[in-house]
């Protein structure tokens, strides 16, 4: 899982100087911090060319399918074909709405197996005491490092003598067996929450299971909701893993299905870009939503990185 | 926080080594919590036997045998290590494709990440609405990316209309041998926005007091830069590095997507096949699963002797406070 995406809006929408014990009022004499006309010409350069592939996105989306068969697209939309948006579903001889419920059901079932296992793991790992326990931690940091691409193939080849391929069961249930990165977030996590509740509740009568389930993972949930961002962010975009398991249409989720679409039967035919860009944004579109609602739950583990955390 | 990761990783492992040693005679109560220790990890460590491990463990024979899945494997020793080092052209032209890209495109990503985390950390208005400009490429799958970049790039699209605003004719990227990878490493910039959004949190939480200090020294705001923010962010430059590297070097989707089409993963001779491309079509393309086995334990390899090399290097360049304390 990219690591980089994990830490978004970060310290920066804190107000200045708070952390730095108040060097807010210092801050504006200061020539480093001083923000000069060029500045704003970069930032608003760059923000414009980052966001030309955006604009460039939705004008193709809106273009005719005459348009799109001349390949003569504008990065400004100067057509509005909005059929285009309940065409990509009937016109393209995809089952394109199967590939949104299918990219749906696998990336949240995953999402479902990696918050099931993740914390009931990483509750073991920070809170119950067993011989050989500082080895298992050892090796699941040592796990973290090892490209996925060594167990590629046998993997492949384990899930074919399975029966699996064809079916979203390779890209499913690994997920119940959760991931040394996850493990570690939700043990650092509940380390860092104090054990007098749990072990006053052990002392009532509760059982590991029962701390666990009553006490624990109801104080979880920021770390848990990080975890199924991240989760359901990597198997949405996940190209690769469908393309080594999945071949009928049927069962394809939309990352694959938009590759099938730019492949036509002719190669002097083109693509219907204009179709495709639409899927391109049925793509993106829930990733930003997910982003957006999470954000506060992402900042939040990103707070405990540093500091306490839950008392 | 993924910042503190590494840190806090060997951290954690020093600490669970000494608490790991417990003495033998165990209690009944803490015999049941071991068992419930094991009962509850199983989820992970069944994964680990069952995907990773026995994986790893057959990933390493099959690497040492000839094998289409389809009739019992042949062992052939080293044979596909020897075949892809000394004997296969295309193995060192991937390895050449994927050191092009990672070389050109993780530095790139980086500066252009400092550069533009250093301009948002001044006092900016609507410092906001600029990083979410900024930001919002790294939130689109790379699937959607490369449909759309399959345009950007096209020989008259957008990025050649504006190389034309100022005289350069550009070229047809994707369509020529020669560009294809530049393209792939244009695709990556717009990627930018991750490192920047971390390194402008780490420039935030630089204390004021050190520019004060280099202003009544008298040192520019160039010079601030170089003195105190640089060595300031050099932990969150080297994690990004180290993470941009591992990334960069299994790139696989984008040159799929972009050469399916002509029928040869990878591209005609071979133009942009990086390491993961052609381990997949060694494997699932050719069924050369031996083959393909070996160029990921390659690949591997070179991960972790570049990780290393970081590491060491990183003596020298990287600046912890805890030094100065």
């Amino acid at each position: 899982m990219a690591l980089a995406t994990q830490t978004p809006q970060a310290d920066a929408d804190q107000p200045r100087g708070r952390k730095n014990g108040g060097g807010d009022t210092h801050e504006r004499r200061l020539s480093a911090f001083k923000a000069t006309p060029a500045t704003y010409a970069v930032l608003i350069l760059v923000s414009a060319v980052f966001f030309v592939p955006f604009v460039l996105m939705v004008s193709i989306s809106l273009a005719s399918d005459q348009t799109s068969a001349e390949n003569a697209f504008t990065v400004i939309p100067t057509e509005f074909t909005w059929t285009n948006f309940t065409d990509v579903f009937t016109e393209t001889g995809l089952p394109v709405g199967r590939f949104v419920v299918n990219s749906v059901v696998i990336a949240g079932l995953s999402a479902v197996g990696q918050v099931l296992s993740s914390s009931l793991v990483g509750y073991a790992f920070a809170r119950l005491r067993a011989p050989g326990k500082g080895v298992m931690f050892m090796i699941v940091l040592a796990t973290m490092m090892i490209p996925a691409q060594i167990t590629m193939i046998p993997q492949f080849l384990l899930f074919k003598e399975l029966g699996w391929v064809n079916t979203w069961l390779p890209l499913i249930v690994p997920n119940f067996f959760t991931n040394a990165f996850n493990v570690f977030l939700v043990r650092q996590f509940v380390s860092r929450i104090s054990s007098e509740l749990d072990e006053a509740a052990q002392m009532d009568g509760l059982g590991y299971f029962g701390v666990y389930r009553r006490i624990i993972l109801p104080m979880m949930w920021p770390i848990l909701t990080a975890i199924a961002i991240f989760t359901l962010t990597f198997t949405w975009g996940d190209f690769m893993g469908p393309l080594i398991y999945l071949n009928s249409e049927e069962g394809m989720p939309l990352a694959l299905g938009l590759q099938y679409m730019t492949s036509t039967s002719n190669a002097m035919q083109l693509p219907p870009w204009n179709l495709v860009m639409v899927g391109s944004i049925v793509l993106t579109l829930p990733m930003i939503a997910v982003y957006y609602l999470g954000q506060k739950y992402l900042y939040e583990m990103n707070l405990q990185g540093g500091s306490a955390g839950v008392k | 926080m993924s910042s503190n990761v590494l840190g806090d990783a060997l951290g954690a492992a020093r600490v669970s080594r000494r608490t790991g040693r417990r003495p033998s005679k165990m209690s009944r109560r803490g015999r049941k919590e071991a068992f419930y220790f094991w009962l509850f990890i199983s989820p992970w460590l069944i994964g680990f036997v069952g995907f990773l491990l026995g994986p790893m463990l057959a990933s390493i024979y099959i690497s040492l045998t000839e094998w289409d899945s389809f009739t019992p494997p042949e062992w052939v020793g080293l044979e596909n290590f020897r075949r892809a080092l000394f004997e296969d052209p295309v193995f060192w032209k991937a390895l050449g494709n994927t050191f092009y890209y990672s070389a050109i495109s993780v530095p790139l990503g980086l500066v252009i990440g400092v550069w533009l985390a250093n301009l948002l950390n001044k006092r900016v208005r609507r410092r906001k609405l600029f990083r979410t400009f900024i930001y919002l490429p790294t939130l689109v799958p790379l699937v959607a990316t490369a449909m759309v970049f399959k345009m950007v790039l096209a020989p008259s699209g957008p990025l050649n209309d504006l190389l034309g605003w100022f005289g350069i004719p550009g070229p047809d990227w994707l369509l020529d041998a020669n560009w294809i990878k530049p393209g792939l490493i244009v695709l990556s910039t717009w990627g930018a926005g991750a490192a920047t959004v971390l390194l402008l949190s780490a420039m935030n939480g630089i204390p004021r007091e050190l520019y004060e200090a280099a202003e009544i020294d008298g040192a520019g705001p160039v010079r601030q830069f170089w003195a105190v923010t640089f060595p300031q962010i050099t932990p969150i430059i080297f994690f990004n590095l180290i993470m941009g590297l591992i990334q960069a070097f299994q790139i696989f989707s984008q040159i799929y997507i972009f050469t399916a089409q002509t029928g040869s993963i990878g591209g005609p001779n071979n133009a942009s096949q990086s390491m993961v491309t052609l381990l997949f079509r060694e494997a699932f393309s050719f069924y050369h699963f031996g083959y393909a086995s070996a160029v990921a334990w390659l690949l591997f390899l070179v991960i972790m002797a570049f990780t290393l090399i970081a590491f060491r290097t990183a003596r020298r360049w990287v600046f912890y406070e805890s030094e100065v304390r």
